[in-house]
């Protein structure tokens, strides 16, 4: 375990001194996500312009609503895990869209750490604190300009058991990640399968309770974003679902387990590309 | 005219042929991409339910699920990879390939696009408006598609990638000068979709709005959208229309005049 966090480190420092060399590159990327996020903002701005709050009804009767600065802060709170995520484990996208089908994978095999560590940490993607910059402000921004009886509701203690699920809520993406990138082992490409799910965490920005059966099952237990999103902030927010807290540790661990049966079904089922 | 064409046609055909070899890839993709519109659906969905009123910013709620789907059409098919592709190949110096054959450059593009497009559009026009059709036929009770307008809606968006393949393609040239891709291909990105209303109907943005539907952007997506939904008059479909020929003029020309300075500046190394 020692040597993996070590080799980490070392990882980390080289890319960030492929970082200085390409300052720019850095900063384009950068500027790039948030200039993203800020017009998301903007719009959702535009949008709330016209109602006083979000609300979701059942034959006409409003049964939960969200102000504007509450759906900020689940929007906010979404970017943490997934910025997380983008940032240490970035090299799946790689994998499959362009790693295995170069060829470029039997390096991986070849040296004496863990296959699927080695991938994970080979790239350090600085691009992602344009979603961590953009997240934490929003949630700043938000807690500081609710309506003083929303904010004065909150208990602090709250963020306590969700600082502690959060790892596992940054292991749901890993994992999705890397069961959807292991398919590239027999297929060559799988890219954009991992796109597609990935992009399922679309739905977890937004109160999860505006979707029909269908999304709302999709995105908790199937692709369970709204774990990593929108449970955890409204526990923040309001004290509720706090049962989503355990069903994320063990969902989590359930696609780990998943995930890594999946890989090392791949490489075993894995032949090198070209020549 | 036919000169052009026989040129060109194989660069059709192969573009036609990789789209056949990749279509898994593109549907997976597609799929993941439409995912936004759904999450959209509900969103508008839960605003137009808090709302008192039945329109918002002269929108009802089914003008906004099929603006939002067919904003995702002509957004899919009017796409133009153009800057990203011409960057890659000015930055690794396999333009300097293109360059020595007798053909032109920024045609090998365009009809290479083309091939993929006419793949993509018979992929993906039939299943959308398809299911928007049979949306709005059931919301309204009587079938609302319009042949004319369908027609008017086909030629815009034509028009519409024609501007936006000579955008881009000035777009990549920039790479002689800026060496980065990536980070200014996203920025170019969300600032065009905003500005095009891709996101926000520019409706919605009062006089800002109306100023940014005269600017190049709108007629990337925003007119053949709003003509399809039948939001505007035969006067206004004639002027914007009009508009887009305008702008499409205006783009092969800058795409003409920055090619013919930057191959001044091309420095290939090695090959």
């Amino acid at each position: 375990m020692m040597k993996y966090l070590k080799l980490h480190t070392i990882f980390i420092k080289q890319d960030l001194k492929k970082l200085m060399e390409y300052k720019v590159d850095f900063l384009l990327g950068a500027v790039g996500f948030v200039l993203t996020q800020a017009v998301q903002i903007l719009c959702l701005g535009i949008i709330f312009a016209a109602i006083p709050a979000l609300c979701y009804t059942e034959n006409g009767v409003v049964v939960d609503s969200w102000t504007f600065h509450e759906v900020l802060f689940i929007y906010g709170f979404s970017l943490i895990p997934k910025g997380i995520d983008h940032l240490l484990f970035d090299n799946l996208w790689g994998l499959g869209y362009w790693i295995v089908d170069k060829g470029d994978f039997d390096k991986y095999l070849t040296r004496p750490v863990n296959s699927w560590f080695y991938v994970l940490c080979e790239k350090f993607c600085v691009d992602a604190f344009g979603d961590l910059i953009v997240g934490i402000a929003l949630i700043i921004y938000s807690l500081c300009a609710m309506p003083s009886d929303i904010a004065g509701a909150i208990n602090w203690l709250r963020v306590i058991p969700v600082l502690v699920v959060m790892p596992f809520a940054i292991m749901i993406f890993t994992s999705i990640k890397t069961a959807t990138a292991a398919i590239s082992f027999w297929t060559k490409r799988s890219g954009h399968i991992t796109h597609m799910c990935y992009m399922t965490n679309e739905f977890a920005k937004y109160p999860t309770k505006i979707y029909n059966t269908v999304v709302k099952t999709l995105i908790t237990y199937i692709l369970p974003f709204a774990l990593t999103a929108y449970y955890p902030a409204i526990y923040i927010l309001r004290g509720e679902s706090f049962w989503s807290l355990p069903v994320t540790i063990f969902v989590s661990l359930t696609l780990f387990g998943i995930s890594q049966l999946i890989w090392h079904r791949g490489i075993s089922a894995y032949e090198s590309a070209g020549s | 005219m036919t000169k052009l064409i026989r040129i060109y046609k194989p660069f059709t055909r192969a573009g036609i042929l990789e789209m056949i070899t990749y279509r898994v890839n593109f549907l997976f993709f597609l799929l993941g991409e439409i995912m936004k519109c759904f999450v959209m659906f509900f969103v508008w969905k839960a605003v137009f339910d808090s709302s008192d009123s039945s329109t918002v910013y002269g929108f009802t709620y089914d003008n906004m699920v099929v603006y939002l789907f067919i904003t995702f059409l002509s957004g899919y098919l009017t796409y133009s990879d153009g800057s990203y592709v011409i960057g890659k190949e000015i930055l690794d110096g396999s333009i300097a390939m293109r360059m020595i054959k007798p053909v032109d450059f920024d045609m090998c593009f365009l009809f290479q696009e083309l091939g993929t497009k006419i793949m993509q559009f018979l992929m993906i026009f039939l299943p959308i408006t398809a299911g928007v059709e049979i949306y709005r036929w059931i919301v309204n009770g009587t079938p609302m598609l319009d042949f004319v307008m369908l027609l008017l809606f086909l030629f815009s968006m034509l028009l519409a990638y024609g501007i936006n393949f000579f955008f881009n393609l000035s777009y990549g040239f920039l790479a002689f000068y800026l060496k980065n891709l990536w980070g200014t291909d996203i920025i170019k990105g969300v600032i065009v979709d905003f500005l095009s209303g891709a996101t926000v109907p520019l409706a919605f943005m009062g006089v800002f709005g109306q100023v940014l539907s005269y600017l190049p952007f709108a007629s990337l997506s925003y007119t053949p959208v709003m003509i399809y939904m039948g939001m505007y008059s035969f006067k206004e479909i004639v002027f914007y229309l009009g508009l887009q020929i305008v702008w499409l003029c205006v783009f092969v020309l800058i795409s003409k005049l920055i090619l013919r300075s930057a191959m001044k500046r091309l420095v290939v190394h090695g090959g």
